[in-house]
């Protein structure tokens, strides 16, 4: 790890930038606007715009629709720059849209001829989840691992920069971070077993200005002692979600994914008293010095994960009342089924408690911040370990959820599926999927639901309410001052409830399933409502028969569609 | 050879219009697997194990025990779709890859006999027509 320094000093200087910047507070809320993909560099995915509420938000009708012309998964998120939305497809992307946001109308489209191949090294579908804006520039990763930089009026390409080999198994599919004039960017390939790194680009040119690794390189690189002999070659730990920033701190935060491969007799003891074998710094959360790379703290989430608990999913920073203290936060509801809330300034472990149905562990010691893991759900070499609660999709995968400051409230796209699991053997191969383990995902967990909406209380730890969906794979969420939460199934509907109590308010069907959220923006003194839809292909393809119910649930398809309030 | 060209060549329409691989004419003489296996019932032992190796190295695209919901991807089709050439389809598929699609070369990756153990498995799950 190159970049990094020891974790003493590094507290040391966190604390220095903390004490000079006075009490952080999360990166400025979205006030009309929607910039970056989760609202804000804060990933909140909460909007201050509240025309449309709880009264009359029955009434909402759809403005203009967008076909987005593939028909692999559909997981962007629009952002809004002045007066235009700029929104991607899948495959590639195939296209990145400039659209004038109060008609629809396409400005200029990006449609950069992307290698075939790149179906074999993307291991979940192919998919692109949106682009970041700054400075008169769209940022957009690529399935090739391309990062490039168009002309926000014109769509051309103003840089391309290659991060990294895709052949490898590498695959970039989220919108990158931006932060000053530097543009931060990771990738996916946790299940190829290539080594993970996030890397941050000069906005101008394109020129790497630091890339730091998630994990060692080398027996003298930090962590090496905490994998079985050089299995950190092959060891995952890809950054491949999205990035959050605190500008008063300036950490940018990321999630690492699992380690490679999910057999875990290769990177460890294969047993739950793992000792020191813990496969830094994989499923876990990663803050770093925005100017550096620097590695300030980490907090593993899975140590010695041998269930595919990738730690990537998005963390929310909020400011929360503990205590009568206002505390700088991190949110993190993990595939682990551990909701986490960190202080962001140290990593400290403030509280962790489950928001959903979990067996694997019986709870999280709150000294080291280490999972009590119940040792027959660990699988091992050629044992199977049976119906393991949560399964691989984790208790949330990467379906975002929103926090209202308003309400208090997390409102968690969640999935409630158990699954067996076991290890096998497997030999290394680059551009190869490197799992050694068979597995059956397809166990419902309690209830038989598989999706559910969970209103989530960070403070107190514990659920408020929730929705059950007869399916997984239900859509990330969007809360807004409105009093209101919206989200998509995989069945169509796209709904909006009442923030407090779960009410159902309004619903509409998009003709094919829903699996990213919605946005939010004002022009014209008329808020609008934006949701993608396109039902996902490849992970049911994980689920056998619930798969076919939800292919059979949801056609194919591709479209932005834009809601408004009739003549407001 | 004639009438094995024609086979192919009907092989290969069938193919292209079901969307599952196209196989070149030349695939008849490459690999040599095809033909000098198979012949012979697989045994019990065989197919498990063969369900086994599969759902280590295929079920994240084709689903477990090749249960895939996504028709293009549907193992259990082979026998409609391909017939007697089942068997060569799955050869050069397995030996060349389709990267277009996801499908990665299994060469040098995963051995003859494994590659075959496999097949076993699939031929006792085909849809019957």
């Amino acid at each position: 790890m190159p970049s990094e320094k020891t974790l003493g000093a590094a507290f040391a200087g966190a604390l220095t930038v903390a004490l000079a910047a006075g009490a952080g507070s999360a990166a400025a809320q979205t006030n009309g606007g929607w910039g970056a993909y989760g609202a804000d560099l804060a990933n909140t995915r909460f909007s201050a715009l509240h025309q449309i509420d709880t009264t009359n938000v029955k009434n909402l009708q759809v403005a203009w629709m967008l076909s987005l012309g593939s028909l692999e998964a559909q997981e962007s998120t629009p952002i809004l720059v002045g007066d235009t939305l700029y929104v991607t497809t899948s495959s590639g992307p195939r296209y990145v849209f400039a659209v004038d946001a109060k008609t629809g109308a396409v400005r200029w489209r990006y449609a950069p001829e992307v290698p075939a191949d790149v179906a074999a090294t993307t291991c979940c579908g192919l998919d692109n989840r949106g682009v970041a804006y700054a400075n008169g520039k769209v940022f957009v990763a690529r399935l090739d691992a391309h990062l490039v930089a168009l002309d926000a009026k014109t769509g051309k390409e103003v840089w391309n920069t290659k991060v990294a080999d895709y052949k490898s198994g590498i695959a970039m599919t989220s919108p990158p971070t931006v932060v000053k004039n530097l543009v931060i960017t990771g990738y996916a390939g946790g299940e190829y077993g290539v080594r993970g790194a996030i890397s941050a680009y000069n906005q101008e040119n394109g020129q790497l200005v630091w890339r730091t690794y998630t994990i060692p390189g080398a027996p003298t690189d930090p962590g090496a002692d905490t994998w079985k002999g050089d299995s950190y070659k092959h060891g995952g730990g890809a950054a491949w979600y999205v990035g959050s920033y605190d500008p008063q701190l300036n950490l940018v935060y990321y999630g690492a994914s699992n380690p490679s491969p999910w057999g875990a007799s290769e990177r460890g003891p294969d047993k739950s008293e793992y000792g020191r074998e813990t496969n830094l710094y994989t499923a876990s959360t990663l803050a770093l010095d925005a100017d550096t790379g620097r590695i300030v703290w980490h907090f593993q989430t899975t140590p010695y994960d041998a269930w595919d608990y990738d730690g990537v999913n998005e963390n929310i920073l909020a400011d929360l009342d503990l205590h009568g203290q206002k505390t700088p936060a991190l949110l993190k509801a993990d595939r682990n089924g551990f909701f986490y809330v960190l202080n962001r300034r140290t990593g400290a472990l403030i509280s962790a408690s489950p928001f959903v149905y979990v067996n694997w562990a019986k709870g999280v010691d709150p000294e080291t911040g280490r999972p009590i893991e119940n040792p027959e759900k660990r699988p091992r070499l050629d044992v199977w370990a049976k119906d393991i609660c949560p399964n691989l999709f984790g208790g949330k995968n990467w379906e975002p959820m929103s926090y209202n400051p308003e309400t208090g409230l997390v409102y968690i796209p969640s999935f409630n599926l158990c699954m067996d699991l076991i290890g096998r053997k497997q030999v290394y191969k680059a551009g190869i999927m490197y799992l050694a383990s068979e597995w059956n995902l397809a166990k419902p967990g309690p209830g038989g639901h598989m999706s559910e909406l969970i209103a989530w209380d960070p403070v107190q730890q514990k659920k408020v309410w929730g929705i059950k969906e007869e399916l997984p794979f239900m859509g990330g969420t969007l809360s807004t001052a409105g009093g209101l939460v919206f989200y998509g199934n995989i069945q169509g509907w796209f709904k909006a409830v009442d923030a407090k109590t779960g009410a159902e308010l309004w619903k509409f069907n998009v003709g094919t399933g829903i699996s990213q959220g919605a946005m939010t923006y004002e022009l014209d003194g008329k808020q609008y409502v934006a949701v993608v839809a396109g039902r996902l292909k490849t992970p049911p393809s994980f689920l056998a028969d619930i798969g076919e119910r939800v292919f059979a649930a949801s056609p194919e398809g591709g479209v932005l569609v834009v809601f408004t309030l009739p003549g407001a | 050879m004639k009438r094995k060209r024609l086979a192919f060549a009907l092989a290969l329409t069938t193919a292209v219009w079901s969307g599952l691989p196209s196989l070149p004419s030349s695939a008849a003489e490459e690999g040599g697997g095809p033909a000098s296996r198979g012949a012979a019932k697989p045994d019990p032992a065989t197919i498990a194990e063969g369900r086994s190796l599969f759902n280590q190295n295929c079920s994240h695209c084709h689903s477990p025990n090749a249960a895939s919901p996504d028709p293009p991807r549907d193992l259990r089709r082979l026998s409609l779709r391909y017939g007697d050439h089942m068997r060569e389809v799955f050869w050069y598929t397995v030996t060349h890859g389709r990267p277009d699609k996801g499908m990665p070369n299994w060469s040098g990756v995963l051995d003859e006999k494994t590659l075959w153990t496999i097949f076993s498995f699939l031929e006792s799950i085909q849809t019957k027509p």
